[in-house]
């Protein structure tokens, strides 16, 4: 407990991770407004007869990184190197003669950045579906039981997509990498949507089977994908990433 | 309990040996100097005695027990090694605290050491900000949170100004005196013959001499032309 308390301790003081709440809130509430604006624009004009059934969700896929960059910091800010003239330290090496065990060192960082990836998403879930009623008024569709399981999906769909930056970095001990590939891939170009024109497998890939817990229609969508076995799916990979990730760090040298 | 023992230690990286069986001790009670040139290992020592680094083969105990198996690290064991150990963004407090946290130390230990190693008007600010020597001085704070019995030291005088050398010097006696283990590595000779009473030099990973500072001396006349005398394979 007193390592985890130690893990929450920095995170909360890290700059960066400030950046990446923000973000995090930020990105999907603001497209969702966006969205709903131009969904409202449509009904009033007759071109449409509701907003969807995906409106604040689809946003809420795509706000996902900033969980990326919060698990992705949580580890990299460990392996910064200060300036030569400030004597090239690394904190790794404070943070593990303060707790020596590396797999009790990994846990409690992994499930700080859990709690705080869990932390993120119920607010940034909150702030979407508010976005999205304040701008679709009378318009808005109506929020239902039909929504619980969808909602516990996203902040799933967050933890877990925290979880796997995390445990990248853990391998590559650097943030740069896996930071522009893992945004780039939510947000540029779906590099593993394109893989799915190319193979159907390529849906099983931990992103897109995901967001099948809580978006409902898929452009192009060429497999289905039941929302549960879309989770089971997610967090397997998470499994699996984070057990490689450990085996390596407790083997190499800090 | 806190002798620090290094028996036969040996680190290959690659087909590179870097340490060929070093062996010595740090006894309670007693400042031992490590040293060597730059580049003999002795940081790759000390990281491995501090569990950062795996040992190809030896062993490097506290008391009985290697780093990583004992109950209550930061209570036992204070380390420094290079620069701050800290994260540029977060400010010094900051730092100290989720140090403290990892320990369950009470916040008031922060505080505390801030004031020993004199960072208290620096501890709101970013480290990033800080000069090499304010740096050390936070690892030093954090090396004492705990309030160990042993200290382990990687070149503490770097960076230090010429104040501050000579307080490290004095603050180091003060805790050999009270029975504690200090054992601190350094490349510079003048400032610690003053500090050590046990001496071990290594040169390229083995260890030249160890015994006491009047016993490594010898007829050398100083540490320094013994240190000399012993690394660089001259004339004596």
């Amino acid at each position: 407990m007193r390592a985890l308390a130690a893990e929450v301790a920095k995170l909360v003081s890290l700059p960066s991770v400030w950046i990446a709440t923000a973000a995090g809130v930020l990105v999907p509430s603001g497209i969702a407004a966006i969205n709903a604006s131009a969904a409202r624009g449509a009904i009033t004009r007759g071109a449409r007869a509701t907003a969807g059934a995906d409106l604040g969700y689809q946003e809420l896929a795509f706000g996902v990184v900033g969980v990326i960059i919060l698990g992705v910091v949580a580890i990299s800010s460990e392996y910064v190197t200060e300036s030569a003239e400030s004597g090239g330290g690394r904190q790794i090496t404070t943070s593990l003669t303060a707790v020596p065990s590396r797999l009790r060192f990994l846990l409690a960082k992994a499930s700080a950045v859990a709690i705080a990836g869990a932390s993120l998403a119920i607010v940034a879930g909150a702030a979407t579906m508010s976005a999205v009623r304040v701008v679709l008024g009378e318009h808005a569709p109506p929020l239902g039981t039909d929504d619980v399981p969808r909602l516990a999906g996203v902040v799933c769909y967050w933890v877990c997509a925290a979880l796997l930056a995390f445990a990248i970095t853990v391998l590559t001990r650097h943030g740069v990498v896996p930071l522009a590939v893992l945004i780039a891939n939510t947000s540029v170009v779906s590099v593993t949507y394109l893989l799915t024109k190319i193979t159907p497998l390529a849906n099983y890939l931990p992103d897109l089977a995901g967001a099948h817990m809580f978006v409902r229609t898929f452009a192009g969508g060429t497999v289905e994908i039941s929302p549960l076995t879309g989770g089971l799916v997610m967090t397997a990979w998470t499994t699996a990433l984070l057990t490689v990730a450990a085996v390596a760090f407790t083997r190499r040298d800090a | 309990m806190t002798v620090i023992t290094i028996d036969d230690l040996v680190k290959r990286r690659g087909s590179r040996e870097i340490l060929s069986g070093i062996s010595f001790q740090a006894r309670p009670g007693r400042v031992t100097g490590f040293l060597g040139p730059n580049g003999a290992g002795k940081s790759s020592t000390l990281r491995i005695l501090l569990g950062l680094d795996r040992a190809t083969s030896g062993t490097a105990l506290i008391g009985s027990v290697p780093f990583a198996r004992l109950p209550d690290p930061l209570a036992t064991v204070g380390a420094m090694l290079d620069g701050s150990g800290a994260h540029r963004a977060r400010t010094g407090r900051a730092h100290l605290r989720w140090v403290a946290r990892s320990a369950g130390l009470p916040r008031r230990r922060v505080d505390e050491v801030l004031e020993v190693v004199g960072l208290t008007n620096a501890a709101s600010k970013r480290i990033g900000g800080y000069s090499l020597g304010m740096g050390r001085r936070l690892a030093l704070a954090t090396a004492l949170l705990g309030d160990p019995e042993i200290l382990i030291l990687d070149e503490p005088v770097n960076g230090l100004d010429p104040d501050g050398i000579r307080w490290i010097r004095t603050f180091l006696r003060e805790r050999a005196a009270s029975g504690r283990t200090v054992l601190l590595s350094s490349h510079l000779m003048g400032e610690l013959a003053e500090t050590v009473d046990d001496v071990v030099i290594i040169k390229e990973g083995r260890v030249v001499a160890d015994g006491t500072l009047e016993e490594v001396t010898g007829s050398h006349g100083t540490l320094e032309d013994a240190f000399f005398a012993l690394t660089t394979g001259g004339a004596p």
